[in-house]
């Protein structure tokens, strides 16, 4: 039973010492064979600035669409579109900043 | 020049923009920004955020294709696809100077053959353009040049035979005769004295002189009587003592011009005033008169208004140009059919 206990408590401590990124994005992109690095590579030719790059990555959250993804057709082909989020805005912008922070170029060249 | 370093500038960001494609590629296992010997650079977001900077004058002019600030030029290209999230490439060089230097060398070089050009283009037009009325003016004055010798003998006979004529015992008819004689040929002889004036006399040194004015004016206008009854004119002198220094013979020439046109241009049974004071003269009549407009021509040479009367149109030109030797101001008020007034002041 204590055995029980404490493996269910390192369970729940390890789900929560996981940010919202890493919670809400990492986990289903695992799957997939192109990185998140490199598709924010591909959000950050496409839409440039910080801004832009989130506002761009939000609304296709929102609202996935096959005429408005960053990715190729034969990825899409092969992996189709995502479903739409269930997140709430708060979260979305949440695991955005840290997806920024994560990738971003600036301050990383030398 | 400024094109020649937008071209080179130009070519500088191409190839950057090829080192940026291939390092967004291999971000970010890369991360050295490249770096050329040639020229520094910066990108920026499109939010004008700084992504990597090399620049060495970093306040950039986002809404400037190309410009010059702290002795750097600066290309700012935009890109179509933003790498590394980069919207702007700036690429700045150390600018020398040297193009200016051959700006202004070229502006200058070409400016001068351009002007000396058109100097010699444009001496050459007016040279052609005015060879007619030169070679018109220069005939005239041959002319006059080769008449005025062979006039003075011939009229100092008549005039000194007249003189000498004994008129007692003349007719009258004869009398009258004899007047239009001496008329006629006191009028040449004015016309001869401003020819000569003109074409020999004028180069003479002067030999300036105190001159008695109102005597020289009696002196005159006794000559000029017999001019002014054949037309009837009263003659109205108002002549107080005054002098001035000047050349005898030329200041015989303003007055014998000023007095023979009062008499020559005016009316029958007009008048013809001539007012001395100290320091001005004026000579005025009540003749034609002269348009407002002709006014300031009246003293160019060979200009005349009137043809009844004779002349070259030489007198009041000559008239100027000695009151102008001698600083005297002179000023002329006419009014077409009411008459003329010439002022002198000294």
């Amino acid at each position: 039973m204590v055995k029980q206990l404490v493996l269910a408590a390192l369970l729940v401590s390890g789900l929560f010492s996981q940010d919202a990124y890493e919670r809400h994005c990492v986990e289903c992109h695992n799957e997939l064979p192109t990185s998140l690095q490199s598709m924010f590579k591909r959000y950050l030719l496409v839409y440039g600035g910080e801004k832009n790059v989130k506002a761009g990555l939000k609304h296709y959250l929102k609202y996935p669409l096959r005429e408005i993804s960053v990715m190729s057709d034969l990825f899409i082909d092969n992996y189709g579109i995502k479903k739409k989020t269930t997140l709430s805005d708060k979260q979305i912008d949440k695991a955005l900043d840290i997806y920024w922070e994560k990738f971003k170029v600036i301050d990383k060249l030398k | 020049m400024l094109s020649d370093q937008r071209a080179m500038l130009t070519k500088y960001a191409y190839i950057q923009t090829k080192r940026l494609k291939v390092l967004h590629h291999f971000f970010d296992e890369r991360t050295e920004y490249p770096r050329d010997p040639r020229f520094t650079s910066a990108i920026y977001d499109m939010e004008n955020t700084k992504i990597f900077s090399l620049l060495e004058d970093e306040n950039i002019r986002f809404h400037e294709e190309i410009y010059i600030s702290h002795n750097h030029i600066h290309l700012v290209k935009t890109l179509d696809e933003f790498y590394l999230g980069t919207k702007y490439l700036i690429i700045e060089v150390k600018d020398d100077g040297i193009w200016r230097g051959e700006i202004w060398k070229n502006i200058i070089g070409y400016g001068l053959i351009f002007f000396l050009f058109f100097m010699i283009f444009g001496l050459y037009l007016a040279k052609l353009f005015l060879k007619p009325m030169r070679d018109s003016i220069l005939l005239l004055d041959r002319f006059i040049k080769d008449t005025t010798h062979e006039l003075n003998t011939p009229l100092s006979a008549i005039l000194a035979n007249i003189e000498m004529m004994d008129t007692d015992v003349m007719v009258e008819k004869n009398k009258t005769k004899l007047s239009r004689i001496n008329i006629a040929a006191k009028t040449v002889s004015v016309l001869y004295k401003d020819l000569t004036y003109l074409t020999l006399d004028q180069e003479k040194k002067n030999h300036d002189e105190v001159i008695e004015i109102k005597e020289l004016i009696y002196d005159r206008a006794e000559y000029f009587s017999s001019l002014a009854q054949s037309k009837h004119l009263e003659c109205n002198l108002d002549l107080e003592e005054s002098t001035i220094t000047i050349d005898r013979r030329k200041f015989t020439r303003v007055i014998d011009n000023l007095i023979s046109n009062a008499i020559k241009y005016n009316k029958r049974h007009g008048t013809v005033g001539i007012e001395l004071k100290q320091g001005m003269l004026v000579i005025w009549d009540t003749g034609i008169g002269l348009n407002e407009e002709n006014i300031p021509f009246m003293f160019d040479r060979y200009m005349r208004f009137n043809n009844a009367e004779g002349g070259f149109g030489v007198g009041l030109s000559i008239v100027k140009k000695i009151v102008d030797e001698y600083h005297i101001s002179i000023e002329a008020e006419s009014k077409e059919g009411e008459g003329t007034r010439m002022v002198l002041r000294w």
